[in-house]
């Protein structure tokens, strides 16, 4: 198996408004790892053989198509190959995952992957509508659901058969926005100041669709994101403190949430889970994932472990960053991550395993309610996070040495679409 | 060999074409207005400095012209009245949403046949939106609920009437109804209960704060609006 290597990873910071263009954030971005290599030419990509890869969700945020034409040229790298990738909200773990399959197919010994996204130039209803169009917009949209609608109606539902509470909903985001108040690539503490939040917080912040708040739910944003890939030789060779992609996975589900409860395609493929039900809840032919989980993340995830050569996630991994556009994503995500059972990841939350301190620490950046949900750049940014951590250098990129975690080993990080139409994993490891 | 042939029209409902076309032309891209402004920016919170920037207000619309395929027969439906899915010859799957292709893998793709479906069904799950589409924001509280429609494998997502938001649950029972003016998309089904509903379990200062995010929101749509 071929290694794949990262040998630098920067963002260009969470917020909303940020006034600066997609290019402008990029080229920020880019020029920090440039910052970081002074031996790296960007005149090399087409001599070399480097490629692109770019990562960016709507065309209709800002009315631009082909944008990453613009971000490529802007960048100084016209001639070099590139192409987009573009899954919804799985946009920029996908590109991560494809620049990692081409190092690994031998084609390319380096990729630069870029992602951004601009969020703040339509109104937030129409910000909403373009991202809930990602729906089906025959059956799904015109219901008049927006993804928080969709997101909350799947929450309900492990309420009802798990007994997931409103307060694991909101212990979710305040670790998650206290987690971000040390990261100064985050919006949270951009637009709200450093003070540590509390549960009544979220209970004070607007219902949005219950079960969900303002604070457990994703912020719009725009920033930017890069990571620079390479092949092993090439990475020993960039630098002397590298961090390793060992696992790749991604899966889909249907389109349609509703679609779940009798899918024959789901059926029978995780005999495990099926047999968690309550007994006084009629149980749907497919009752894995149902409305309940969500199947791509397992697919995804158990393809990365597999990648990996990880037998036992909850023991090998050091620190997980989950992609968590609404808080219950989190409790159904430790399950479908084989962190725990089904039906118990409230259980982890509860008894604080995945606090900063915790057995498995989440959410070490704020994630997307705090560090903020710039689509394309999301999870490179959160991966960038999870390479610092793993190359000890929180520190002097986040300027917070005490939010360096003593020698993890192992990352794992997720990103998902839709609701979870499709999913991508990377396990990162020193 | 046959010629697919050219449109036939065989019924239309009026639009205004003249308004909509004068939309799409004032919509086109001409800023309506610009602002300046100064904010600080810089790639991280340890590194910024005031900038100067130019915002447009860039309009754009458009109106689609959208064919429901080989679907449309579910859509010609509700304008009838009726309600409409799908079944699988082999498996036997009913789908509404319906398709025109069982999505078994074991069926190969094969085609399915309509079939008329009773007007009643179950709530799978469901939300309140405090915030729901601008066009539909003056009837929040709004209750959406993914209803599993009686003899169907699938749920269709549909806003609900007629129900206290606090007592919507999990397998309540509901008829579906479609708009006495239907204009041809899934807004025009919509449930309300077939049975009294049963609460779900609350604490009481969960009940407490439910019921403090329903008075706001109906205060803000009586704010907003002046109705409800």
């Amino acid at each position: 198996m071929k290694k794949v290597g990262i040998v630098a990873g920067s963002i260009s910071r969470f917020d909303n408004p940020r006034h600066t263009l997609a290019e402008e954030m990029c080229a920020e971005a880019v020029k920090m790892i440039l910052d970081d290599m002074p031996d790296l030419e960007l005149g090399d990509f087409i001599r070399k053989g480097y490629a692109c890869c770019y990562s960016y969700f709507s065309d209709i945020l800002e009315q631009q198509q082909c944008m990453h034409w613009i971000i490529h040229d802007y960048l100084g790298l016209s001639a070099v190959p590139a192409y987009r990738v573009e899954s919804g909200g799985a946009t920029p773990i996908d590109a991560i995952v494809n620049a990692a399959l081409w190092i690994r197919s031998g084609m390319f010994p380096v990729v630069l992957v870029v992602g951004w996204e601009k969020m703040n130039e339509l109104p937030i209803q129409k910000v909403n509508e373009a991202i809930a169009i990602a729906g089906d917009t025959d059956w799904d949209f015109v219901s008049g659901f927006t993804y928080n609608a969709f997101y909350a109606t799947m929450e309900a539902r492990r309420m009802h058969v798990y007994g997931d509470t409103e307060e694991d909903l909101a212990e979710v985001a305040v670790l998650n926005h206290n987690n971000s108040l040390d990261n100064p690539y985050a919006q949270w503490p951009a637009q709200h100041g450093f003070s540590k939040i509390t549960v009544e917080d979220v209970y004070k912040s607007r219902l949005i669709s219950w079960p969900y708040r303002r604070y457990e739910c994703a912020m719009t944003s725009e920033g930017a994101s890069a990571l620079l890939l390479a092949n092993e030789e090439m990475t020993k060779k960039l630098t002397d403190n590298p961090v390793w992609i060992s696992g790749v996975g991604f899966g889909t589900d249907t389109m349609r949430a509703g679609d779940r409860p009798d899918n024959p395609a789901w059926k029978g493929l995780y005999p495990e889970d099926e047999k968690v039900w309550p007994k006084n809840i009629p149980k749907p032919m497919s009752p894995y994932p149902d409305l309940l989980n969500f199947g791509s993340l397992r697919v995804s995830a158990r393809m990365a472990y597999k990648d990996a050569g990880i037998k036992n996630p909850k023991k090998e991994i050091s620190f997980v960053e989950i992609f968590d556009p609404y808080a219950g994503v989190v409790l159904a995500g430790l399950e479908d991550f084989d962190f725990c059972k089904r039906g118990e990841g409230k259980k982890m939350v509860r008894d604080g395993v995945i606090q900063r301190h915790g057995e498995l620490p989440c959410q070490l950046s704020g994630a997307l309610t705090a560090q903020g949900h710039a689509v394309g750049s999301t999870s490179i940014a959160q991966v960038v996070d999870s390479y610092w951590q793993l190359s000890n250098q929180i520190g002097k990129k986040w300027g917070a040495p005490s939010r360096q975690l003593s020698k993890p080993k192992k990352a794992f990080i997720h990103g998902h679409g839709g609701t979870g139409c499709q999913a991508g994993a990377v396990v990162l490891e020193v | 060999m046959k010629q697919p042939g050219s449109e036939k029209m065989i019924k239309q409902s009026p639009y205004d074409e003249k308004w909509w076309e004068e939309w799409e032309r004032k919509g086109g891209w001409r800023p309506e207005g610009w602002k300046i402004v100064e904010m600080n920016d810089g790639p991280t919170l340890n590194d910024l400095k005031p900038e100067k920037f130019l915002v447009v207000h860039r309009p754009h619309g458009s109106m689609f012209h959208h064919s429901y395929g080989k679907v449309s027969q579910f859509f010609i439906g509700l304008l009838e009245g009726k309600l409409y899915g799908t079944k699988c010859p082999k498996c036997g799957l009913v789908y509404c949403p319906p398709r025109a292709h069982c999505f078994n893998p074991k069926c190969r793709l094969a085609e399915t046949k309509w079939v008329e479906l009773p007007k009643k069904g179950e709530v799978h799950s469901y939300t309140i939106m405090a915030i729901a589409w601008p066009s539909m924001a003056h009837l929040q509280p709004l209750v959406g609920a993914m209803i599993r429609i009686d003899g169907t494998n699938t749920c269709l997502p549909m806003t609900m009437r007629d129900v206290d938001p606090e007592k919507v649950n999990i397998g309540l029972k509901v008829r579906i109804d479609i708009a006495k003016d239907p204009k041809g998309d899934l807004l025009d089904v919509y449930a309300t209960p077939a049975e009294e509903p049963v609460a779900p379990k609350r604490t009481p200062e969960e009940l407490k704060r439910f019921r403090e995010d329903m008075e706001k929101t109906r205060a803000w749509v009586k704010k907003t609006f002046g109705t409800k």
